[in-house]
């Protein structure tokens, strides 16, 4: 396939030519893509979400993390990716007018890419850009990162600013990097680590964290997590997952530990108990009166409140089939009957969730301030790995099947129990990286740290799994 | 005698259903008011909805609008006014309030949502007292519960053109900061619920958190009106306070009615939401089409967390209260009058000429200003001040469209009190004083700029000096011709004088001398006079 039918397939818009020379005055040229759901000020840039309600959106203020980019002048801005409609999905198929040729993986063509950041990382893993910025909720950039085979990192819950990045769910949304370079991943982190006073969930000055050299530290404690063992996961990936654990063993100074957190298995129902409610909440404004798509009345003759039936055809039209699946779903948690015993039971599982991990590191979590927190120190975990998916990306063909299957497609959950290793480090906002678990696999694993801890992370990541040839 | 008493009590009131008690009248308020803040709740817009009327979606910020990717930032201008507010009518501060999401579809509502504080309000258990004489109404005190104060968004306004079949919508009122206050259902009668929103009205206004105004919407009340222990009616659109009075006095018929007939189970049987057109109650909503509101705590915007030191900050910043105020200047040594002290202390809505703020500056210098001059006054002696500030000065002021603030420069209190000082020492009378006074208003007013006032010249220019030296034959000729004139024209009066039937009879022969000489003449020495004349003791 040529890079112009891969630019094609990959990208919404395309701002710049992607072939462009190398260096600038001795600075190395980093090109990069953004995930069509972050806002950019542009006259011809349309800020779609994937979504017919969005089609012709132009949003008339730039994310503070495009303005960031847009000053660094070895950066160069390639072009707006495909994304599942509104992030909602773990395929890299939800939108209107899907097409399963428009959808690509390129370097597994017969798979799905992943979503919902499914353009970031495909535009990485063939080559187009150097990095991409993707949004991951409940692992929307660790999922496509991995079954691209490519990196992907979703730093601690609050170090990028979300202004100017379109809400799913903002408890959990979370900015990510996807490169093949971990360098890359780190350098543009680093840039991207500022507080902005415009989001109001942007972690303040005194409780970040940068590290003025890299960790040097030469033991490192790895924590196993004993509820990933679940029959759902393919024997596939548990046994490169052994595979990586028994070469971690062999470099000096990892030490592997069971650890336990039992909340771990509650972290499906959590989340999709809690990230469709904020769904149903943050979509309840494309009502098509201000901006975006406007549907006929269909009822206009009727002299009932007309207010409601406009809303109704606008949002069932341009809604995709998943994205109302999930509005449904949150409006029912809420719904006056169900908000005590679902949704205010969801938020006190998180907490405990949030308690667990805090128990298990060995350092404390920037947001319990001072307070003491009951933690055997001496025996806390650096680090947790856990494989990032359940299964290797699926065969598109199997996919559009199962789509047109009736019966498959009455049961979503399905597709929601891939989410299973991703979903617990959204819930608790720790930083986490997935990379593959072998040169170009399709296999990844994440690299979980405490919350603040992004630093560390990224340089274990590189000095140990990567330069120690662990993942390679 | 009880009886007969209460009745004509409550006809005089015009309330004669409330005072019988088989069907009791139960209401409670939901007030919103729009504080006056310079941004709105969430952004950095102008917070200007009714000065902007004529420039739809002039002052929208794209949050305003909802726009994708937006977020909400807590303006804590708002929190300190909510905290003044809560404090000021006595409520417990909840030190970690929070913002929930109220989920409902309109053409005016950008979000899908309004954020309000539904599950952890501001402020919870607050009170207002009503008293008889400062808020005229039936009972000696009248102990209104609050149940919660939250902060919340307004939502835009709709422009409906029936002709073009087409809605306008207006933003500048979208995201402008409202505080909904909930009493408890405390009201058993209309003047008592009246009586409550003027004093809320004085309150915010005092505060300086809002204009207080229903006129403008800046104030809107809604009323829950119910009858024994049947279900609630929420009233809505009451524009002002007689639709507010008009549409309980409606409501209560209509529930009364259908219990007298016996309907109360069929019609009474769930709460009902109804709007006021002006001449009768009309259905909005009912059970069956009641909205879930979905509450959400807002995952983004946190806690308000506040340390208790502001909130004593707060309470120590505040103005003394209005009930107070009037308290303390019917007291010693103002001694006012219930009338005269609400007149400085409730603010008047409409008046240019002057504000109850400016008035009290005013009185309360001069009176100081007075009192510090002349030692030992007597309880009747220190009344002149207010006498001569609000029926004199003020009733000027109305009548030549001057404003107090435009006459101050010429003539401030230490000046209006070298006035005062002229009539207290007998140098011109009370007649004179008002020659004067009018003399000296229309002065500044033709002149339009600051005037410089000799008082002592212009009582000599005026010819209002009181002429303690007289000649007292001259003064007898004179009051010998008033006799004279009176007695051709109604010779009954003269000898009903004499006889000495009436005092005040006398005081209109000595009025009509005060006339003729400008008020130069000591109105006693003309009573000395015309007793000597007419041969009475």
């Amino acid at each position: 396939m040529s890079k112009q039918q891969l630019i094609n397939k990959i990208f919404f818009s395309v701002k710049n030519n992607v072939e462009t020379p190398l260096k600038i005055t001795g600075q190395q040229l980093l090109t990069y893509s953004l995930k069509d759901n972050i806002c950019v000020k542009a006259e011809d840039d349309k800020t779609t979400c994937n979504s017919s309600m969005l089609w012709e959106y132009k949003s008339p203020f730039n994310s503070t993390i495009y303005d960031i980019l847009s000053k660094e002048s070895n950066l160069k801005f390639i072009g707006k990716t495909r994304l599942d409609e509104f992030a909602m999905g773990s395929m890299g198929i939800n939108g209107p007018n899907f097409n399963p040729k428009d959808v690509l993986n390129p370097l597994f063509p017969d798979r799905v890419p992943g979503g919902s950041s499914s353009g970031s990382a495909a535009s990485v893993s063939g080559g187009l850009v150097d990095f991409s910025l993707g949004t991951d909720t409940g692992g929307s950039v660790r999922l496509p990162a991995s079954w691209c085979g490519t990196m992907g990192f979703k730093p601690s819950y609050g170090k990028i600013s979300r202004y100017g990045v379109v809400d799913m769910a903002q408890s959990l949304d979370t900015v990510g990097v996807i490169s093949n370079d971990i360098d890359k991943i780190y350098h543009v982190f680093k840039l991207l680590d500022q507080y902005d006073p415009k989001d109001t969930t942007s972690l303040p000055e005194e409780l970040r964290f940068r590290p003025p050299q890299q960790d040097l530290k030469s033991e490192w404690k790895i924590g196993i997590p004993r509820e990933i063992c679940i029959d759902l996961c393919d024997p596939i990936i548990w046994n490169k997952f052994e595979e990586t654990l028994h070469k971690l063993l062999s470099v000096p100074g990892v030490t592997l530990h069971p650890v336990s957190i039992p909340s771990l298995k509650l972290s499906l129902p959590i989340y999709y108990t809690l990230c469709p409610s904020e769904v149903a909440s943050n979509l309840a404004r494309y009502d098509g009166v201000r901006y975006g798509s406007r549907e006929k009345n269909e009822f206009e003759d009727q002299d009932n409140d007309t207010d409601i039936t406009l809303f109704a055809s606008t949002r069932s039209k341009h809604f995709g089939k998943e994205v109302k699946r999930r509005i449904m779903l949150g409006n029912h948690t809420l719904s006056s009957g169900s908000y005590q015993n679902n949704y205010l039971k969801a938020q006190r599982l998180r907490m405990r969730l949030i308690d667990e991990f805090n128990s298990i590191f060995q350092v404390r979590n920037v947001l319990m301030g001072k307070t003491e927190i009951k933690t055997n120190s001496d025996e806390g975990i650096d680090f947790m790995l856990v494989p990032t998916s359940l299964t290797p990306p699926p065969k598109m063909d199997d996919v559009v099947k199962s789509q047109t299957n009736k019966q498959q497609e009455e049961n979503p959950v399905t597709n929601y129990m891939n989410d299973f290793f991703t979903v617990p480090m959204s819930l608790a906002g720790l930083p986490t990286i997935s990379i593959p678990m072998s040169l170009k696999s399709n296999l990844g694993v994440q690299i979980v740290g405490q919350y603040g801890d992004d630093y560390k992370v990224l340089n274990f990541a590189k000095n140990v799994m990567i330069n120690s040839n662990v993942s390679t | 005698m009880v009886k007969f008493r209460n009745i004509r009590v409550s006809l005089k009131t015009g309330r004669f259903y409330s005072t019988r008690n088989e069907y009791k009248l139960i209401c409670g308020l939901e007030i919103h008011t729009q504080l006056n803040t310079d941004n709105k709740l969430f952004s950095l817009s102008t917070n200007a909805p009714f000065k902007s009327l004529n420039t739809p979606n002039k002052h929208v910020s794209h949050f305003d609008a909802s726009l994708p990717g937006t977020r909400p930032k807590l303006n804590y201008e708002c929190v300190l006014d909510a905290l003044k507010l809560a404090l000021s009518l006595n409520c417990n501060v909840n030190l970690n309030s929070h913002f929930d999401r109220k989920h409902y579809f309109y053409g005016d509502q950008p979000q899908g949502y309004q954020l309000t504080q539904h599950y952890s309000p501001i402020a919870t258990e607050g009170y207002m007292n009503l008293y008889t004489d400062i808020d005229t109404i039936d009972t000696p005190t009248k102990k209104i519960g609050i149940i919660q104060l939250q902060l919340e968004q307004d939502t835009g306004i709709s422009h409906y053109d029936n002709q073009e079949k087409t809605t306008m919508i207006d933003l500048n009122r979208s995201n402008v900061p409202l505080i909904e206050l909930v009493t408890k259902p405390d009201f058993t009668t209309i003047p008592q619920v009246i009586a409550f929103i003027k004093k809320y009205q004085n309150l915010v206004r005092n505060l300086d958190v809002s204009t207080g105004n229903l006129e403008t919407g800046a104030i809107r009340v809604d009323v829950n009106v119910s009858v024994d222990t049947y279900p609630r009616v929420e009233l809505k659109n009451l524009p002002n306070t007689s639709s507010i009075s008009n549409a309980i006095k409606y409501e209560y018929k209509r529930q009364v009615n259908i219990i007298k007939q016996g309907k109360a189970s069929e019609l009474l049987n769930c709460q009902e939401t109804r709007g006021w057109n002006g001449k009768e109650t009309v259905k909005l909503r009912s059970k069956e089409t009641t909205i879930d509101y979905r509450y959400m705590p807002d995952p983004e915007l946190g806690c308000v967390t506040l340390d208790p030191s502001i909130v004593q900050n707060v309470r120590n910043s505040l103005p003394r209260s209005s009930d107070d105020e009037i308290r303390s200047l019917m007291e010693e040594p103002y001694n006012l009058s219930v009338k005269n002290a609400k007149l400085l202390c409730v603010h008047n809505e409409k008046n240019e000429q002057y504000t109850s703020i400016e008035v009290k500056d005013f009185y309360l210098t001069s009176f100081d200003l007075f009192q510090k001059s002349n030692a030992k006054l007597s309880f009747k002696e220190k009344k002149i001040v207010a006498n001569w500030v609000i029926n004199e000065l003020l009733g000027n002021l109305n009548k030549l469209e001057l404003s107090l603030r435009e006459i101050k420069q010429s003539f401030p209190p230490e000046k209006f009190v070298e006035f005062i000082q002229l009539i207290h020492d007998g140098k011109i009378s009370n007649t004179g004083g008002k020659t004067l006074l009018f003399y000296i208003l229309n002065l500044i007013k033709e002149k339009s700029i600051s005037v410089e006032l000799n008082l002592p010249k212009l009582v000599n220019e005026l010819k209002i000096e009181v002429q303690s030296t007289i000649n007292d034959d001259e003064l007898l000729s004179q009051c010998k011709d008033i006799i004279d004139e009176v007695n051709e024209s109604d010779p009954k009066l003269i000898e009903a004088i004499k006889l000495g039937k009436r005092i005040n009879l006398l005081n209109y022969l000595v009025g009509i001398a005060m006339k003729k000489t400008r008020g130069r003449v000591k109105p006693t020495e003309y009573q000395r006079l015309f007793k000597f004349l007419l041969k009475i003791e």
